[in-house]
């Protein structure tokens, strides 16, 4: 046997030590004994005794480790910290101590009448010739082992701050790369993809399989964690930018790997923003309090890491009718400079030469202003019924809109002062050389002179049709 | 663990076509705020304005055509790691 508070027999003992008889030293057998050594019953020292009980006790199994339910009686802390009770039913009673780190960790404290299961080891206790039960967990009867645990988990990580608010860090809103730490059986990986898939596919999902459930699925849990932390796609140079951590539901000794203490540092101190999606709804772990997000369920996860494709489709529309209509305005002040300088122009010439020239500026620019605005009004109207149904099969529609915008901005860019009829355009004249506007100025039969490009025409009317509103 | 490069500003050449959602977007937003303002020769109007389509066309493509791509991570004994293309239906029943 062995005794940690043995000291070499010399003058410098420990204070305590006169508790024990001088001869109860190791390699003391040769000190005198106090009693006859040659016949009759040996007669034992208190200290003896006591070791011997104390011995017979250690010896036994049961009691170096065990479960014990009684109602709490007197309960008295000591100045250093340690709590000492008693522990009784209707037959026995049994003294109990918590020492103060034990207590520490027990997030709940005996009280006088409380029904409680405790667990320790029962011991003698020298000094006082007694057997007590040394308590290192404590629980309130009728309460399961693993809630318990899970407090005593809980109390001890939250008191070192890893739960609080202040830590939880903000979710990347436009996350190209999400990691996904869960079983690769199973329908969890199956619904955080059919989420991700209607809602934001432009993302990529890459999974680090682990266990989710049972003794080896902590450490499973952190190394897939961790693989996802040293993640880097060599084809794209992307990371992770955000993690779901996930599970489907189960009982609490099912979700128990996520109230590992391990599993909880690791989300915790992750690189990147978690997400936990364990469980169900009700279903509560650690790794939710450490996360950075909590989210009900697997799916849920996974509708909160990423944006929502309708959304950004509505926003996408709401810039292109914006960049539409700044072009637009755009187009209005071009066309009135080129005014102003078809005026400046007037007064430089005389007027006789110039008079032609200065309708023929303003006959285009109009023209050309009525044009841009048709096909401008047109190509948004085709965009905008795009626009709602972009994630239909309506972006043809899309890319033929703004192929016909392209050709009006490239025809607004030939545009100028004396840019001549090369779009097409035709002036036309009557007999006196008056430019035409109206049909109705003009009658069947009379003659017309109609300047292309390239050449000209002489023509006659054949038939007068009415404006057109 | 922040990786810098595809997020850096893209300058007025930066090809369409390889932007990420995000970035083609923010341009988007910063070319229809510059022709908001107004105040611009008609050319480099029309030079945002085409910039601008370029980008709609590109972030409406995006929206509609892209799909979900899912790897798996596997380690190998050296701990080194790569990542294995999983198809929807590995997805289901791996």
């Amino acid at each position: 046997m062995s005794d940690e508070r043995r000291s070499p027999l010399d003058p410098e003992r420990p204070w305590n030590d006169w508790l024990r008889p001088a001869w109860d030293e190791p390699g003391s057998t040769t000190v005198p004994q106090p009693a006859p050594v040659t016949a009759g019953p040996r007669i034992l020292s208190v200290v003896e005794v006591t070791r011997e009980i104390r011995d017979r006790l250690r010896a036994v199994p049961l009691l170096r480790d065990l479960w014990v339910e009684g109602e709490v009686g007197q309960v008295s802390l000591s100045a250093a910290g340690h709590c000492y009770f008693t522990l009784k039913d209707d037959r026995a009673q049994l003294r109990a101590v918590i020492f103060r780190d034990e207590r520490r960790a027990i997030p709940f404290e005996p009280r006088t009448g409380l029904r409680i299961v405790a667990h320790g080891r029962v011991d003698v206790f020298e000094q006082q010739g007694a057997y007590q039960l040394y308590v290192d967990m404590l629980q309130p009867a009728g309460l399961g082992d693993l809630a318990l645990r899970l407090e005593a988990i809980k109390a001890r990580l939250a008191a070192e701050g890893l739960f609080e608010a202040g830590r939880k860090r903000p979710l990347p809103a436009w996350p190209r790369l999400i990691g996904v730490a869960t079983s690769a059986q199973g329908a969890v990986l199956h619904d955080i993809s059919r989420v991700l898939e209607r809602r934001w596919p432009l993302a990529g999902v890459v999974l680090s399989p682990c266990l989710v459930q049972g003794d080896a699925a902590p450490i499973s849990i952190v190394a897939a964690l961790r693989r996802l932390a040293a993640w880097r796609d060599p084809s794209t140079g992307l990371r992770p930018e955000i993690v779901i951590v996930a599970r489907g539901g189960g009982s609490l000794e099912d979700l128990w790997p996520f109230n590992d203490e391990r599993v909880v540092r690791a989300v915790a101190t992750h690189p990147v923003p978690v997400i936990s999606g364990v469980g169900h709804e009700t279903d509560v772990t650690l790794t939710d309090f450490a996360a950075d997000l909590r989210a009900a369920t697997p799916s849920v996860a996974a509708e909160l890491a990423v944006p929502a494709r309708a959304d950004q489709a509505a926003a996408l529309r709401a810039l292109r009718a914006r960049l539409d209509a700044g072009a637009q305005r755009s187009l209005r002040h071009a066309g009135d400079a080129v005014t102003a300088e078809g005026r400046a122009l007037d007064h430089l010439h005389p007027a006789a030469v110039l008079a032609g020239e200065r309708e023929r500026v303003g006959l285009l620019l109009d023209r050309a202003r009525v044009a841009m605005d048709g096909r401008l009004g047109a190509a948004r109207t085709v965009l905008g019924r795009a626009g709602e149904r972009l994630p239909l099969a309506a972006r043809g529609r899309v890319v033929r809109a703004s192929t016909s915008l392209h050709a009006a901005h490239a025809s607004l860019l030939a545009l100028g002062p004396y840019a001549t009829l090369e779009r097409g355009y035709a002036i036309v004249r009557d007999e006196r050389g008056g430019l035409l506007r109206d049909a109705s100025t003009i009658t069947p039969g009379a003659r017309v002179d109609v300047r292309l490009a390239r050449g000209a025409l002489d023509a006659r009317v054949e038939h007068v049709r009415d404006s057109q509103p | 663990m922040t990786d810098p490069a595809p997020t850096a500003a893209p300058s007025a050449a930066a090809s369409v076509s390889d932007m990420p959602f995000d970035t083609a977007l923010a341009e988007l937003q910063g070319v229809v705020g510059r022709l908001e303002q107004g105040n611009l020769p008609l050319e480099e109007s029309i030079a945002l304005y085409e910039r601008g389509v370029t980008l709609h066309e590109h972030c409406a493509r995006l929206l509609s055509d892209a799909e979900l791509r899912v790897q798996r991570l596997v380690e190998s004994a050296g701990g080194a790691l790569r990542a294995l293309d999983l198809t929807p239906d590995d997805a289901e029943d791996a």
